[in-house]
């Protein structure tokens, strides 16, 4: 089974450069959150991904962990730019899919903790994400670029 | 290996005294081996009627919503789908179709429910192993097969013939014994429910922190429903069974407390041929803790030959024999499941919970007594 992963992991990296199109990962055993250290694969519900242009990714236990790193790529890696990104992938709340995470909506100070404590909730439409606000008394929706380091500190 | 072969001649010597007292120590071992027997069945059957529930119940959709009348289940309008649907998270509401059929001829309940597999093969059933031999009447001795009939009275009075066109697997027997799948017209048909109605409905919901949310929703937008989730069956099966449980343990309780007396007896007060015995090793130059390890090998000798004794026949009786003891008391109103057998299930947390429970006080308990009679002299002992 290991094994297996591993392989397609290869073929991905190796088809991806190709395609210019990056599929979304799933978390492995031993994939780790870059931010908070923590084991991603125990937290499928909340798992964020950045995928960059060479084919390699970095998995997070979360929305928020994810931009503390996009903001701050360098402290994390300092090899890789913002544009390296190729894509980032977020989970739709409801659904339980990875959606576009540049193009999702963002509800925060919502009743619903992640395992990183207070959270980023990632939507795919905007009406589920109001919806959402309604339901988990959530204060604030915003989407990607609105997303600032202090927004995130807030959060912390 | 001096201290290893010092060992092994105090147990050679151990059980050669216990056979010279045969029909005492056979009695205490029948006695312990019972009381281990019906200990260990009761752990073994609720363990595993609660892992067939948990394995039946994993499949089992994440909510289901039933409509009430007066507090009592009544069938729900498929309308009711439609703005179940619109609710965000849910993933799909399906209806289910299913009741209780008291077939008079063998006086016996089937569970009937809808398989849409056999929506367009109506006329068609498929029968679960206990129904084979109950609707078998008059040639009780063997089961209904393939392609025969069962003729089912339908709620207007008319009848209504259904072929069976094959059996169920036997997976999991405590639940499909009584079980008929029949298809939807058929359904309608032997118990006149109107289209447009259903037993249940069914969500699946991929976000299982949002079933609460769902549930309030359900519940505000159509106020005579009952919105049930997944674990709080999953809780009330546990209760049943631990109930069940908890009746035999009751019942259990004093024949445990008979053998705890005859242990403590047995074990705390020595017989004078037993002091004797410890006062002519002593004089002949045994030390206290030869006596004392003689005991504890005794003492785990009758413990542990009883318990595996006890456990054997417990999975025996629970595994093989169709808990003939319990069954009564442990199993549903039905009167189907006269040939039902459990998947054997143990786990070695059960087997130390006994173990812990009986092996070890009980060698303990041997040791205490002779220890103090171990340090008596050797000669007032012997004198007694």
């Amino acid at each position: 089974m290991h094994t297996f992963r591993v392989i397609i992991v290869l073929l991905l990296m190796v088809s991806l450069p190709m395609t210019g199109k990056a599929a979304p990962v799933t978390a492995a055993k031993a994939d780790k959150c870059p931010v908070c250290g923590m084991f991603v694969a125990k937290y499928p519900d909340f798992l964020a991904q950045v995928i960059f242009a060479d084919g390699s990714h970095v998995l997070f236990d979360g929305a928020k962990d994810m931009f503390k790193y996009y903001l701050n790529i360098k402290k994390y890696q300092a090899a890789k730019d913002l544009s390296d990104i190729a894509f980032i992938y977020v989970m739709d709340y409801y659904s339980m899919t990875p959606i576009d995470g540049r193009k999702a909506w963002y509800v925060i100070g919502s009743d619903v903790f992640g395992p990183m404590g207070r959270e980023l909730m990632p939507f795919v439409q905007k009406a589920d994400a109001a919806e959402f606000m309604k339901d988990h008394f959530g204060k604030k929706l915003i989407r990607f670029d609105e997303v600032t380091p202090d927004l995130i500190k807030g959060l912390d | 290996m001096r201290a290893l072969e010092k060992q092994r001649n105090i147990l050679d010597f151990t059980l050669s005294s216990l056979g010279r007292r045969k029909g005492k120590n056979i009695a205490l071992v029948l006695v312990y081996t019972f009381v281990i027997f019906l200990l260990a069945s009761v752990l073994f059957f609720s363990h595993s009627l609660k892992k067939e529930a948990a394995l039946i119940l994993q499949d089992a959709p994440a909510m289901t919503v039933q409509k009430l009348v007066a507090g009592r289940q009544d069938l729900i309008p498929t309308h009711y789908i439609d703005s179940i649907r619109q609710i965000k998270g849910v993933q799909s509401v399906a209806p289910r179709l299913w009741g209780y059929y008291y077939d008079a001829l063998s006086g016996a309940n089937y569970t009937l429910m809808v398989n849409a597999d056999l929506n367009d093969r109506a006329g068609e059933i498929v029968i679960g192993n206990g129904v084979s031999w109950r609707s078998a009447a008059g040639k009780r001795n063997q089961p209904l097969r393939k392609n025969e009939i069962i003729p089912f009275k339908t709620y207007d009075g008319s009848a209504l013939s259904l072929k069976v066109s094959g059996l169920l697997p036997f997976a999991s027997e405590l639940v499909t014994a009584d079980l008929i799948l029949v298809s939807e017209t058929d359904f309608r048909k032997i118990f006149s429910i109107a289209t447009g109605q259903a037993t249940d409905l069914v969500l699946q919901v991929r976000n299982a922190k949002e079933l609460p949310v769902i549930a309030t929703k359900i519940t505000q937008i159509h106020p005579d429903t009952r919105p049930i989730l997944r674990e709080e069956i999953l809780r009330t099966y546990d209760a049943v069974f631990d109930w069940r449980s908890g009746v035999i343990i009751m019942v259990l309780a004093g024949v445990f407390l008979a053998f705890i007396i005859l242990a403590w007896d047995k074990a705390t007060g020595l017989s004078a041929e037993e002091k004797r015995e410890i006062g002519i090793l002593k004089a002949t130059g045994w030390e206290t803790t030869d006596i004392l390890l003689m005991k504890f090998w005794e003492g785990a000798a009758v413990s542990l030959m009883a318990f595996f004794m006890g456990i054997f026949l417990a999975y025996l009786h629970i595994f093989l024999a169709s808990s003939i003891l319990f069954a009564p008391v442990l199993k549903g109103w039905s009167v189907l499941y006269p040939h039902f057998r459990l998947t054997p299930y143990i786990s070695g947390y059960q087997i130390a919970t006994l173990f812990f429970l009986t092996v070890i006080p009980y060698t303990v308990a041997t040791i205490v007594p002779s220890w103090r009679s171990a340090t008596i002299d050797p000669d007032s002992v012997m004198r007694m």
